[in-house]
């Protein structure tokens, strides 16, 4: 296994890895910052420039974006106090009191070395955890496999904070979708409508940026008024040197703290549908519940800062273990990502590591790798990223939506791609006006062709049904989609009263 | 009749509505599928599985909305719909006129439209700068996938450009 990583971390050293591993890293960073625009929709962005590269190269710069935007939503968050990315919430908690309190480098820099180990650790679980996984998914057969899709599905359509119906509706969206095109058995042609192009069925790319992408934009231009709605306030530039020792030393002297975070971050990774927001709220929450002083937590301590940012960096260490290991995702960031892998010609899953194992070793060393050099990134940049933030959203809504058409184009080389997008565009921004949350829809996408295949290969080697629930590991699996199911209903009804009372937020995409 | 509520028709029970319409739709569409003597359960099984649910689920949609409502209106400004409209229009002129104009006059009017349309420009400064994103967006994406990634982006039926 070292030895492995070894070799796949120089490869990963020559200038031709590098350089998109960098360049990745940079734009991932530059995208987290920017507040109204998520991780996802960097990733979208990116994923057309990659179409042209190897797999590996193509894949280092999406680890790199992935790595990037996690950490990057974090400079905004501490120095003006709106989180870049949603999972950057919990860090302005302390981040930008911190920054009010006269310390912005300190807030800046704990949060970026706090994102860099927590991740680092996130790497050495993933990297220890995948291939024993992936071995263990290898006993499965399409009973369990099935079984193990449809609890990946109800987690997600259990944690919808709106309405459980409303999750399972959007969870039938996304399974419908795939369900056009031929069949994936004896392609016989279904819902093809006598069309050409529905014989294919719908490309998942396009409907994925369509539904993710219009609904950001839009949702974004909503809330515009006659404006350029710049991304952020212009803020005087603080001074940001700080002796960097002394940050990392505050850090390590909490390795409870730190450790415990990572733990959360990385359960929540790799659990299906909570994502990385999630991570770093109940990270936080978790450090002030240990904490002596809990009083202090919001008052601009590092504590609060460590936990957030730890947390939300290892999540992406723990969603690509389930990426790599079961070919789930875990959330939307995570299912961009698969559909990157796809795209590339990569089918993740349990086979992935045995097949395809110098790709496998090649991601782990570009995700270990993108950590110095977001650190490096940070360190060259964060007052650029001050400055990228007050980009007006005129400009950055039209040049969005381009590199969304070329994406779509780009699959392929047919405008039908393109009108596939739009369709989906006004689809994606009906479910959000609607309320329906969007991360059902997008893993719906992604596991319907396999649950279809996984249920008729199933049926055909014993078309005895029972065996679903008298296998053991798919009774369990089924067992526990059920479970998740009436757990939520019953913490649904448990917490109603006070969900009712909360203000309305924006939807996590 | 005080405290009779007549149900309304809210955005809930529509959407559940669509939903039952095509699901039931559909279902029957995929009843008419070809059977297969190597698979047991035939090409229809699994999408109609998936619209019965959808179908379910919806018709409980439904029922919802009219017993308890759809909850109460989101606080705040009222949302732009116009320029949200004005947007997806912009797309839609973008995607039709991409084959017949080419990919870098229709990329070119549709950042310059885009822009405009978000933030009039008011100034010949502005005007300059919507000119120039437009320009550089353009010809950024052009030589990038053109020239580097090798995508063969649309050439323009009308234009030959």
């Amino acid at each position: 296994m070292f030895e492995q990583l070894g070799t796949a971390i120089l490869d990963l050293l020559q200038l031709k890895f590098l350089v998109p591993l960098v360049i990745g890293t940079f734009v991932g960073v530059v995208g987290g910052a920017l507040p109204g625009v998520t991780i996802t929709m960097t990733i979208i962005v990116v994923l057309p420039f990659t179409f042209g590269l190897d797999p590996l190269q193509g894949l280092a710069a999406m680890t790199g974006v992935y790595v990037g935007g996690s950490a990057g939503g974090l400079v905004t968050a501490v120095l003006l106090g709106i989180p870049g990315t949603p999972s950057a919430i919990a860090t302005t908690f302390d981040g930008y009191t911190m920054r009010r309190n006269g310390e912005p480098g300190r807030a800046l820099w704990l949060g970026i070395w706090a994102s860099c180990f927590g991740g680092l650790l996130g790497g050495v679980f993933l990297i220890a955890t995948t291939g024993p996984l992936a071995a263990i998914a290898l006993e499965f057969g399409p009973w369990e496999f099935f079984a193990l899709f449809i609890f990946a599905l109800s987690m997600v359509v259990g944690l919808t904070e709106d309405s459980l119906l409303k999750g399972l509706l959007a969870g039938t969206f996304g399974l419908l979708v795939t369900t056009f095109g031929s069949d994936p058995i004896m392609s016989v042609p279904r819902f093809t409508f006598g069309t050409e192009f529905l014989r294919g069925g719908f490309d998942f790319l396009p409907v994925l940026i369509g539904i993710f992408a219009f609904a950001q934009i839009m949702t974004e231009l909503e809330k515009m008024h006659g404006g350029s709605g710049s991304g952020g306030a212009r803020a005087a530039t603080p001074n940001l040197k700080i002796a960097q020792l002394k940050v990392i030393g505050e850090i390590l002297a909490r390795p409870v703290l730190l450790l415990w975070s990572t733990a959360v971050g990385l359960l929540i990774g790799v659990l299906p549908a909570i994502g990385g927001s999630a991570a770093s709220v109940m990270a936080y929450d978790q450090a002030k519940k240990i904490s002596r002083r809990p009083e202090r937590f919001g008052t601009g301590i590092p504590e609060g800062i460590i936990a957030s940012e730890s947390s939300n960096n290892a999540n992406v260490g723990g969603s690509l273990v389930t990426i790599m290991a079961f070919g789930i995702p875990g959330d939307a960031v995570t299912a961009v990502m698969l559909g990157a892998m796809t795209i590339h010609g990569i089918q993740s899953g349990p086979l992935f590591m045995v097949q395809e194992a110098k790709l496998a070793y090649g991601i782990f060393a570009a995700y270990l790798l993108a950590h110095p050099i977001m650190i490096i990134v940070m360190a060259l940049g964060a007052r650029f990223f001050l400055r990228v933030v007050t980009v007006p959203k005129s400009a950055l809504v039209p040049i969005v939506l381009v590199l969304c058409t070329v994406g779509a184009y780009a699959l392929k080389n047919t405008i039908d791609n393109v009108w596939v997008l739009a369709l989906f565009g006004v689809f994606g921004y009906a479910l959000v006006k609607l309320k329906f949350p969007l991360a059902p829809v997008i893993l719906g996408l992604i596991l319907g062709d396999q649950i279809e295949v996984n249920l008729v290969r199933a049926l055909m080697n014993d078309p005895n049904p029972l065996l679903f629930v008298t296998r053991p590991i798919s009774a369990l699996l089924l067992g526990l989609s059920v479970a998740s199911v009436l757990f939520s209903l019953w913490q649904r009804r448990r917490q109603a009263a006070r969900l009712a009372a909360l203000p309305e937020t924006a939807p996590d995409f | 009749m005080r405290g009779f509520v007549r149900p309304r028709l809210t955005g809930d029970a529509v959407a559940g509505l669509v939903a039952v319409s095509v699901s039931v739709w559909l279902f029957f569409v995929a009843g008419d599928l070809p059977q297969s003597a190597l698979v047991p359960i035939g090409p229809g099984f699994y999408p109609r599985l998936v619209l019965g649910a959808t179908a379910l689920a919806g018709a409980a949609l439904v029922l919802r909305a009219f017993l308890v409502g759809s909850g109460a209106p989101a606080a705040g400004p009222a949302p732009n719909y116009r320029l949200v409209l004005v947007a997806f229009v912009l797309f839609g002129l973008y995607v039709t006129l991409l084959p017949l104009l080419g990919f870098r006059i229709a990329t070119f009017l549709f950042v310059a439209a885009m822009q405009s349309a978000i933030d009039p420009p008011r100034t010949r400064r502005a005007l300059l700068v919507v000119t120039l994103v437009a320009l550089g967006t353009t010809a950024v994406t052009y030589l990038v996938f053109e020239r580097y990634l090798y995508v063969l982006l649309p050439r323009g039926t009308w234009t030959d450009f």
